[in-house]
């Protein structure tokens, strides 16, 4: 068993166990929270309309009609279709690709983007490949990369929380791959379209065989003048890869929807690693929901977005008018200086049915990451925070 | 530049860049041949093809090709997933019961713990999580054939060594030839019953082939897949996973995809000791199952009873079904699954054109015995007798004689 153990690590490069694990960057935990409901149980025996969810970014709102509509038809007449293997991955492809305004073989799908950040991790860094990012950003790549003993460089955001581009590109000279969150989860800055462009031809130039995976997540939310997708990049040249998902402003988090949108080379390397990407990893019902909510047009992103920046709006004001400042947020969530450690403030709006993020250090003494949900919650969820940072002393009861 | 397939596969081992060019389409293909494949070959486009030479005005292709419950996972199932839209925004770690209940009712109904369980999208996606964390160029892995490609394919794709072997003159896994190549082998993948030939072995077979295994290679690891467990009506068959929950480097795939009707759905799970479960969680994806995959999969399971009414109905299908093939002359294997692997007497892919062209649509070739078996799932008992009228159709119009197709 022992002798096994290693070989699956010399396999997959998995450093020894637990030991790599322990970067700063994924201290955190990783992710969205994979074991949230394990980790802290006292809270899953609440129902969820009993709590406010500002934790994981997700859209308060749903899909909408339109689309669990859409589930529903999946069932076929007989209700028999979900037992039926699916290609409905392909007719996604091609609804993604015309909305886009690219070919279908410029689009992968993924069991969410973290299939294609893992993917995009497990074909472009090496144990001689490093993949850099900034710290703090999403952490899906750094923890695969550090499962695979792949070195990971972190670097620096500015003063401005936004991603610093001179110490990233620096970093990026014989990378594998740069992870470019951006708007960057947690801190939610957005750089601009003219300066991410100056930052990928500078990657390009001086290290030609680096890959930047450009996560536009939150692309939906931005509500920056200078905005605009990176995919006409990424469909010319193979070393840029754009992600996308469906679990933000779409609001079907739930259902497991994402997408990679690139140069058939770079897309092609990472199918012929994950076989799957795309293909067997997808249910039946969430592609149906993915087709309905593209094919319903920009309407729904368009109302999502505004309702988003109002709440937004509201909850940056509340934490301004009481000394707190938050980064300039262009997501569904914002980061914030509550001056007390992320945990205490997390347990005690825990304690009163509202969830927020978990530390992302090297932030997590002062600052945190909450969620927008609706206006209506983030009154209310408001309201508890500020029973929460008056009993901390951080505002005045 | 010329690059070696076999340099490929070990560049893409490690990661490696391969240069610009290469026929990863073609190798990605060829390593394809799982179930779901057959969906994409079948999408609504592809039907025309088959379709073409049907009757004007006939009804909707029959598909007898993937091995799907043609019933779906049933009106409690949709209902709880209906019952989950108010919650699709939430990824499934926010949601009660989420992945970890699920984990935990899987763990329960097993009685094992939730360190015991890996979920999957599909058993697939554990199968190739297998494949990845237990072979590498060192440590082959040794399968059947003709069985599920999915290991075979992922391997060969990583460059692992594969050592194939061959079923036995009753079309069951020869377990004596896989123990003679288990010796120093990364993984061992015994799909029990085994697709696409449906027999069985029983569950002391089982335990003694994982025994005498164990004895001559102790750090191999035994991927038993009970894709069609729910469908066995052998007695002497047993499902491993009490074996499993207490033996070192074994451990039990099953799957939603079959019995339980939800191959849409992509749910399948691991079950095994601790030590053996954890890199397959680690290298499964985070957050495979969805929301509505969670609620699904926890109410089938809280329904057995229907999985019984499921089986005996595929049973009598099963049943009616080989009694008309035997009636032309075609014998099939002892099938314990919800498909029937049939000497047609002629070569798969003659069988499959001929079928199709009167719209039912059979399983894909099965090396070595494409030249005379095909896999025929099992549809409703009013599919299957449409598919019967014309199976008569097309083995009438052979000039062979029932003689002849009843070898094996």
């Amino acid at each position: 068993m022992v002798t096994t153990r290693r070989d699956f690590v010399r396999t997959v490069g998995i450093g020894a166990a637990g030991a790599a694990l322990s970067s700063s960057w994924i201290s955190a935990r990783g992710r969205e929270d994979r074991v949230w409901s394990l980790a802290e149980p006292g809270l899953t025996v609440q129902t969820p309309s009993s709590i406010i969810p500002l934790s994981s970014n997700e859209n308060p709102m749903g899909p909408g009609r339109v689309v669990l509509d859409a589930i529903t038809k999946a069932f076929g007449p007989a209700g028999a279709t979900p037992g039926r293997y699916s290609g409905a991955t392909t007719e996604l492809r091609d609804v993604l690709a015309k909305s886009l305004g690219v070919r279908p073989d410029n689009v992968i799908l993924g069991c969410g983007s973290t299939q294609i950040l893992r993917t995009a991790t497990h074909v472009f860094t090496a144990r001689d490949k490093a993949l850099v990012g900034t710290i703090p950003t999403y952490e899906e790549c750094a923890g695969y990369a550090d499962m695979l003993g792949h070195p990971v460089r972190a670097v620096s955001l500015d003063q401005n929380f936004r991603a610093d581009l001179d110490a990233l590109a620096d970093a990026a000279r014989g990378a594998g791959l740069v992870f470019y969150c951006n708007p960057n989860n947690p801190v939610a800055t957005y750089v601009g379209a003219r300066a991410t462009k100056d930052f990928i031809a500078r990657v390009n130039r001086i290290s030609p065989e680096t890959t930047i995976l450009v996560d536009e997540a939150y692309f939906e939310y931005v509500t920056h003048p200078d905005h605009e997708s990176m995919i006409p990049l990424a469909i010319e040249d193979p070393r840029i890869v754009v992600a996308r998902t469906f679990s933000k402003a779409y609001g079907i988090a739930g259902l497991r929807l994402g997408y990679a949108v690139g140069h058939p080379d770079a897309l092609r390397k990472m199918t012929a690693w994950d076989n799957a990407t795309g293909t067997s990893s997808l249910n039946v019902l969430s592609l149906h929901a993915g087709i309905a909510a593209i094919n319903q047009g920009p309407g729904f992103v368009d109302a999502e977005r505004a309702r988003n920046a109002a709440a937004r709006d509201f909850t940056i004001k509340w934490f301004a008018d009481r000394g707190m400042r938050s980064t300039e947020s262009h997501a569904n969530f914002i980061f914030t200086n509550i001056g007390v450690p992320a945990r205490q403030f997390r347990d005690g709006c825990a304690a009163q049915g509202v969830r927020v993020g978990r530390d992302f250090p090297p932030f997590e003494q002062g600052w945190c990451r909450i969620s927008i949900g609706t206006m209506d919650e983030m009154q209310r969820a408001t309201a508890i925070f500020g029973q929460v940072l008056a009993k901390a002393g951080v505002i005045a009861a | 530049m010329s690059v070696t397939r076999r340099e490929l596969f070990s560049r893409l081992r490690v990661g490696f860049i391969p240069d610009d060019g290469l026929p990863l389409n073609g190798l990605a293909l060829a390593a394809r041949g799982h179930e779901a494949e057959s969906a994409e070959t079948f999408r609504p486009s592809a039907i025309g093809e088959f379709g073409a030479g049907a009757q004007a005005g006939s009804a909707a292709p029959i598909k007898l090709s993937s091995n799907e419950n043609p019933m779906g996972p049933g009106r409690a199932v949709l209902n709880a997933i209906t019952g989950r839209f108010g919650e699709t925004m939430r990824y499934p770690f926010n949601v009660t019961p989420g992945d970890a209940q699920l984990i935990e009712t899987i763990a329960a109904l097993h009685k094992a713990k939730p360190e015991n369980v890996a979920l999957g999208a599909g058993s697939q996606e554990l199968l190739k999580v297998a494949v990845w964390g237990f072979t590498n160029p060192a440590r082959h892995l040794v399968t059947a054939t003709p069985t599920f490609e999915n290991v075979t394919g992922t391997a060969r794709r990583m460059g692992h060594p594969v050592v194939e072997v061959k079923v036995d003159g009753q079309f069951r896994l020869d377990l004596e030839g896989m123990l003679a190549n288990a010796r120093g082998a990364g993984l061992i993948f015994v799909n029990n019953p085994n697709n696409p030939t449906g027999t069985v072995h029983s569950g002391a077979t089982i335990s003694d082939f994982v025994e005498r295994v164990r004895r001559i290679s102790p750090d191999t690891v035994i991927l038993i897949d009970e894709a069609y467990h729910e469908y066995v009506t052998d007695p002497a068959y047993e499902s491993a996973v009490p074996l499993a929950l207490q033996t070192p480097n074994v451990f039990v795939a099953r799957t939603f995809s079959k019995a339980y009707g939800m191959a849409g759905m992509r749910i399948g799970y691991a079950l095994g000791m601790r030590d053996t479960i954890r890199p397959l969680a680690r290298l499964a994806l985070p957050f495979n199952i969805s929301v509505l995959g969670t609620i699904a999969a926890i109410t089938a399971l809280n329904d057995p009873a229907h999985m019984a009414a499921e089986r005996d109905r595929n049973t009598q299908v099963r049943d009616f079904t080989q009694k008309a093939l035997e009636d032309l002359g075609c014998r099939s294997t002892v099938s314990q699954t919800n498909f029937l692997f049939t000497n047609v007497g002629r070569s798969a892919s003659a069988f499959r054109s001929a079928c199709g062209a009167q719209g039912i649509q059979v399983g894909r070739d099965f090396p070595p015995f494409d030249g005379s078996h095909a896999r025929i799932s099992l549809g409703t008992m009013a599919e299957m007798q449409r598919a019967v009228a014309v199976f008569r159709n097309v083995l009438g119009s052979a000039a062979t004689s029932g003689e002849e197709h009843a070898r094996w």
